[in-house]
């Protein structure tokens, strides 16, 4: 009995699966509208997930490739206070670089000083780098918005006196009024306590790449910041670029016993403290924060969009229910099991969910695809980009799609639906056939 | 990012320093007016003309250098670097609030921004504002004699000098002792807003020179680097020399090295 009581329930699949689509259709506007709600804010999950996913791909590159690299390395006390004496041994880089296969390494140097104009003095930071390596770890050099790079000896200024070129901020070169061809004078405190005073030439100006950078940053070649600075030791920062940005915990704890060896037979000065290996994520803290929560944010913002719109989904099919307890009724007469009534309500809902998840997905990830490509531009009300976390971001958004995130959304949008119909559906189960036939 | 240490002001303030403690007390009770006047009269208007040297030991070095110093006033004010050979020549022009530097080496003069007059002056241990505030120390302090009677076996006054309401100033309290049969000063203590001690200033070997009593070594003591001092030594000091307001000029600058 039960054996047969199963093999009817199988049998019959098909036809309530008919029944129950052809169901959909007797009120087509109104499914078209239920379908167009779920769909629309499918459409709206998959797009804010891909422009999510698009900003912090942006960022992690921007944390990344622009200035920062995967790794740095500095001693404790420039990390404390940016302590002038604070460097590692140039014998340290040689030596990193010669046993830690898969990186590129770019040494910086940094020191505060005053730059002045015939008009005008400014508190700068003086970033070094080394024009070699620097473009096989990051962009910054790149990031040119007017000018040229260069670096080394510039041309005399009028009264013969030998110049270096360097590269500044876009707003120092603002807030200074310079620009490219420009003559500045540093004036610092060089190591030995003596007065770092040179005269440069602005080689070019650097559009904006993080705050502080771009408000202060003078940047010149390691070679004119030792003639400046009396610093000749050591550097203050070594950033690393792995080929493989997915062995960055396996090179990280690489190099730091690759420190611990080097501190072993080299031993360093004591006042300056132990070197230090940071990534990006612990350099960039926020950043990195920001992209952990960005995907409980999506959930959440998910789940707002999608249950909104399955309230349209509960109103179609509290609506259906409602109209057609009549036909039930008869359908209950004629000795109709209720659980097939209640099944065949809920693949009404499961229909309207598939052909809004299939609507949805497909048109979102065309607009998502469009996205992707051109971006939403923001350069007209931010052309220099906005700063966040330390970092100043490109002023176009541009999106990137996974298809897990469509998948993720339409499953979860298919489920929040089908739980909003258990209402109607119950319903139907209660009804008292002899009342409603009345 | 970095704290600008930096020396952007190779300055006058030693030759400042000394003229203008002593007429650093505005009045407030009979007896403070009474004494600050005496310093006054002793003092405004004086020019000298000093040379002097300063070492200054930090963690990482430590530096003597020789300077040559004219000042008139305590608001004007002419300091060349003369040794080492490294800096020889780098100037530093103080007329009231504004600090010029001379670079003989690129040959140029450069002002000193409001924003930098709080980092350290000439990689010593004092600081940039030091030099500045010495010109409006009258305007922003009021000042009481805290004490008066022996210590250590000497007749002093204590002057202790709490800023005024509104003004922007650098130091919460300054006392400062006073020897009171010369008038000369003895050591100043400066405290920060909360009322901690930051540093000790001293004044040591007193002379007579032109029937005042000068203290010849000034040295200066931060209270969380203990291992850390700025000291200068007058080696020759002259006063009344003629001295006009011209000759503080930027051309002079530029001329005197």
């Amino acid at each position: 009995m039960q054996h047969l009581h199963n093999a009817s329930v199988l049998s019959r699949l098909p036809m309530l699966l008919f029944i129950a689509w052809r169901n959909i259709w007797r009120n087509p506007v109104r499914s078209i509208l239920t379908i167009s709600a779920l769909a629309g804010g499918l459409i709206m999950v998959i797009l804010y997930a891909s422009l999510l996913e698009g900003m912090s791909r942006q960022m992690v590159k921007f944390a990344t490739e622009i200035s920062t690299g995967h790794l740095q390395i500095h001693r404790q006390a420039f990390v404390d206070d940016q302590d002038l004496y604070a460097t590692l041994p140039w014998s340290y880089m040689t030596r990193i670089e010669q046993d830690i296969p898969g990186i590129h390494v770019a040494p910086r140097l940094y020191a505060a000083g005053l730059a002045s104009t015939r008009d005008t003095s400014n508190g700068v930071l003086i970033k070094a780098v080394d024009p070699e390596r620097e473009p096989q770890v990051t962009l910054m050099l790149d990031h040119v918005r007017s000018g040229q790079i260069e670096f080394g000896p510039a041309s005399p200024s009028a009264e013969g006196l030998p110049r270096d070129n360097v590269v500044i901020g876009a707003q120092l070169a603002k807030n200074m009024q310079i620009g490219q061809g420009s003559e500045l004078v540093l004036v610092t405190q060089a190591a030995d306590g003596s007065i770092g005073n040179a005269l440069y030439r602005v080689a070019a100006v650097l559009k904006p790449l993080e705050p502080n950078f771009d408000r202060m940053g003078v940047l010149m070649s390691i070679k004119s910041f030792q003639q400046l600075m009396y610093l000749e030791d050591g550097f203050h920062e070594l950033a690393i670029k792995l080929n493989d940005p997915t062995a960055l915990e396996t090179v990280q704890v690489e190099l730091r016993e690759e420190l611990k060896r080097l501190v072993q037979q080299q031993p360093l000065d004591e006042l300056s403290g132990a070197p230090v290996v940071r990534n990006w994520r612990e350099l960039s803290p926020t950043l990195a924060d920001m992209l952990e929560l960005s995907n409980t944010f999506l959930l959440i913002v998910g789940f707002i969009v999608v249950g909104l719109a399955s309230l349209g989904m509960l109103n179609t099919m509290l609506m259906a229910v409602h109209e057609r307890t009549h036909e039930f009724g008869i359908l209950l007469a004629l000795g109709m099991k209720r659980r097939w009534l209640l099944l065949m309500v809920l693949l009404e809902s499961f229909f309207l969910a598939l052909v809004s998840a299939l609507v949805g997905s497909l048109l979102g990830v065309l607009i998502a695809g469009y996205f992707e490509e051109h971006g939403i531009d923001f350069s007209d009300s931010m052309p220099d980009g906005y700063d966040w976390a330390g970092m100043v971001f490109e002023p176009v958004m541009t999106a990137y799609l996974q298809p897990y995130d469509v998948v993720y959304a339409s499953v979860l949008m298919i489920l929040i639906t089908l739980l909003a119909s258990l209402m109607p559906s119950w319903r139907t189960v209660r009804l008292k056939p002899a009342e409603v036939m009345r | 990012m970095l704290v600008p240490k930096a020396a952007w002001r190779k300055t006058g303030m030693a030759a400042v320093l000394l003229p203008l403690l002593f007429a650093a007390f505005p009045a407030q009770g009979m007896e403070v007016e009474e004494l600050i006047r005496h310093i006054d009269r002793l003092w405004r208007g004086e020019t000298s003309h000093a040379t002097m040297s300063m070492t200054v030991k930090t963690r990482r070095y430590e530096r003597t250098m020789t300077m040559e110093a004219w000042s008139r006033g305590k608001d004007y004010s002419l300091v060349v670097i003369r040794e080492p050979v490294k800096d020889r020549g780098i100037a530093t022009l103080k007329v009231e609030e504004n600090i010029w530097n001379y670079l003989p080496k690129i040959n140029r003069v450069t002002k000193v921004p409001a924003s930098m007059m709080g980092g350290s002056w000439m990689g010593s241990h004092f600081t940039n504002d030091d030099l500045i505030k010495e010109s409006t120390f009258e305007d922003d302090y009021t000042s009481q004699i805290s004490f008066e009677g022996e210590r250590d076996g000497k007749a002093i006054y204590e002057v202790t000098s709490l800023p005024k309401p509104d003004a922007a100033v650098v130091w919460g309290k300054v006392v400062m002792t006073i020897d009171q049969q010369s008038l000369a000063p003895l050591q100043a203590l400066y405290y920060d807003e909360e009322g901690a001690l930051v540093r000790t200033l001293s004044f040591e070997q007193h002379e007579q020179i032109e029937g005042r009593t000068i203290p010849m070594r000034l040295s200066l003591q931060p209270e969380d680097k203990p291992d850390e001092s700025t000291v200068i030594v007058y080696h020759d000091i002259e006063f009344g020399v003629p001295l006009e307001e011209s000759f503080f000029s930027l051309q002079n600058l530029k001329q005197r090295r």
